[in-house]
C-alpha cells in the first residue's frame, strides 16, 4: 500500500486537480513506477462506484457516426490539399471573412512586389484557418409523431464531406427518391431554390430503412450561421431539384 | 510540456494507458479515438442519457464529446481521463437542457431533483438519488459532512474549487484537501469491491 501522502496525491490525479508542482512530481512517480496506475484504477473506481451513474452502452450506430468521419476526414484532407486552387478568388460563393482577408491581403502583397515568401506564408496561413472549423452534428427528426425514422448529418467543414446516417426510413415508393436539403436563412447571399435550400444529396434507403454514406456538401456548411434547418423530403425521381414534397424528417428550432 | 513517461510508448494502443492514448489521439492517430471510445462510452453515455432522459440527444451529445476529444482541453499530466469526461459530459448536458425551451420541463425536474440534492447532506438521501448499492451507501456514510458536499459538487455537479470554496465558504486549500481525504477514506472502505 503506498504511503498516505502518495494516496492522497493519486486522489488528486483522480480527480484533476493536481497544481503545476504536484503533477511534475507525479508524472515522475509514475514513470519510476508505473505500477501506480493499477491504484489509479481502484481509486477512479471507488470515485464513480459513489458518483457515477451506471454505464450504459449506446447504439452500435454511434460507434460508426464518431469514427466514420475522422477516417473520412483523413483521407479527404489529403484529396483536398493537394486538389483545390490555392487562391481563393475563385471561389465568389463562399462568404467567409477568413477568405476575403486572404484574398485581399494576397493582392496588396502582390502588388507591392513583396516576395513570393511572403506570399506564400499568407495563403498558408488562410488554408490553416480553413482547417480549423469544427465538426458539425445535425439531428433529424420525424414531422409525424408516429414516424420512428431519424437521420444525423455530421459534416466536417473543412473537407466538405459529411456522413449522412439515416435509421428506419421506409423504402421510397417507385418512381421517388429521398432528398436532403440544406435551408438557408431568407436573403443568404447563395443561390438557392424558391424555398431557400439547396438540394444536397438524393439517396434511397435500404430494406430496413437505413442508409449511411460519406455525401459532399456545400461551401455554405462553412458559414454555419447563415443554415436554419437540414431537412429530408420525397421528391420524384425524374425531377427531385423541383422540391414539391414537404418535409419528412427535419432538424429541431 | 514533457510527458516523461508517456513519450513513444513501444506497446500495442490497445495497452496503453488513457494518457498515452489520448496523446497518440493528439498526434494525429486515428486509431486512438476508437480505443478511447471503446473505453469510456459507456460511461458518456450513461451520464448523458441519465442528465438528458432522451437516447437521441444523449447520443448526439456523446458523438460530440468524442468527435472533438482531440482538441479538448484535457491535460493527462494534471488528472484522469475518465473523470474529464464525467464532468465535461455533464456539464455539457445541462447546457444542452438549459437551451432548449422545448424541454423545460425536463430542465424544472432536474433543477428540483438537485435542489433537493444540495438542500440535502443525508449520504441516504443522495445516494437513494443514484441507486447505490448499500455497500456504497455505507462507504458513503462514513465520509464526513463536507468531504460528501465537496466531492459531490466537485465531481458531479462539475464546479470547480473556487466555485466550491465561495459557495461553502471554505478556504480553497481545505475544499482540495478535503476531497481528496474523502476520495482515499471512499477508497479505503470500498477495498472489497474494487481490488
Amino acid at each position: 500500500m503506498p504511503s498516505d501522502q502518495l494516496q492522497l496525491l493519486i486522489a488528486g490525479y483522480v480527480l484533476g486537480d493536481l497544481d503545476r508542482e504536484e503533477a511534475e512530481t507525479f508524472e515522475q512517480l509514475l514513470a519510476e513506477n508505473p505500477a501506480l496506475m493499477v491504484e489509479v484504477e481502484r481509486m477512479q473506481k471507488a470515485l464513480e462506484l459513489a458518483y457515477a451513474p451506471a454505464e450504459v452502452l449506446p447504439p452500435a450506430r454511434l460507434r460508426s457516426a464518431v469514427l466514420l468521419p475522422v477516417q473520412s476526414t483523413l483521407t479527404q484532407s489529403t484529396l483536398v490539399q493537394s486538389t483545390q486552387p490555392i487562391a481563393t478568388a475563385a471561389r465568389p460563393k463562399a462568404f467567409s471573412w477568413g477568405k476575403v482577408m486572404g484574398v485581399a491581403a494576397a493582392v496588396l502583397l502582390v502588388s507591392l512586389g513583396i516576395s513570393n515568401y511572403r506570399l506564400w506564408q499568407t495563403l498558408q496561413a488562410v488554408q490553416m484557418q480553413r482547417q480549423q472549423f469544427e465538426m458539425l452534428t445535425y439531428s433529424l427528426r420525424a414531422t409525424s409523431a408516429n414516424n420512428p425514422a431519424t437521420a444525423r448529418v455530421v459534416v466536417d467543414p473543412n473537407t466538405l464531406k459529411a456522413n449522412l446516417i439515416v435509421s428506419n426510413l421506409p423504402p421510397s415508393p417507385p418512381g421517388k427518391v429521398y432528398v436532403l436539403w440544406t435551408v438557408l436563412e431568407a436573403g443568404a447571399p447563395l443561390t438557392t431554390d424558391d424555398k431557400s435550400a439547396i438540394l444536397t444529396e438524393v439517396f434511397q434507403v435500404n430494406a430496413q430503412g437505413d442508409f449511411a454514406e460519406t455525401i459532399s456538401v456545400p461551401d455554405v456548411y462553412r458559414s454555419e450561421t447563415l443554415i436554419t434547418k437540414v431537412a429530408v423530403t420525397l421528391e420524384d425521381v425524374d425531377s427531385p431539384q423541383a422540391h414539391v414534397g414537404s418535409p419528412i424528417l427535419i432538424t429541431g428550432s | 510540456m514533457q510527458h516523461e513517461q508517456f513519450d513513444h510508448p513501444d506497446r500495442p494502443l490497445l495497452e496503453q494507458t488513457d494518457a498515452e492514448v489520448f496523446l497518440a489521439l493528439k498526434a494525429g492517430q486515428t486509431a486512438a479515438l476508437s480505443v478511447l471510445y471503446d473505453r469510456h462510452v459507456g460511461l458518456v453515455y450513461g451520464v448523458a442519457l441519465k442528465v438528458l432522459e432522451d437516447a437521441q440527444e444523449a447520443e448526439d451529445l456523446a458523438q460530440d464529446i468524442f468527435l472533438n476529444l482531440g482538441k479538448s482541453s484535457y491535460d493527462p499530466q494534471r488528472g484522469v481521463l475518465r473523470t474529464f469526461l464525467a464532468v465535461l459530459v455533464r456539464s455539457r448536458a445541462i447546457d444542452r437542457l438549459r437551451s432548449r425551451s422545448t424541454t423545460q420541463k425536463m430542465l424544472d425536474r432536474w433543477q428540483l431533483n438537485r435542489s433537493q440534492m444540495v438542500a440535502s447532506n443525508s449520504p441516504a438521501e443522495y445516494v437513494s438519488q443514484q441507486e447505490q448499492s448499500q455497500e456504497v451507501q455505507a462507504a458513503l456514510a462514513q465520509l464526513s459532512e463536507s468531504q460528501q458536499q465537496v466531492l459531490r459538487l466537485s465531481y458531479y455537479d462539475g464546479l470547480s474549487h473556487s466555485e466550491i470554496a465561495e459557495q461553502l465558504q471554505m478556504p480553497l486549500g481545505t475544499v482540495k484537501s478535503t476531497a481528496r481525504r474523502g476520495l482515499l477514506k471512499l477508497r479505503q472502505t470500498l477495498t472489497d469491491y474494487i481490488e
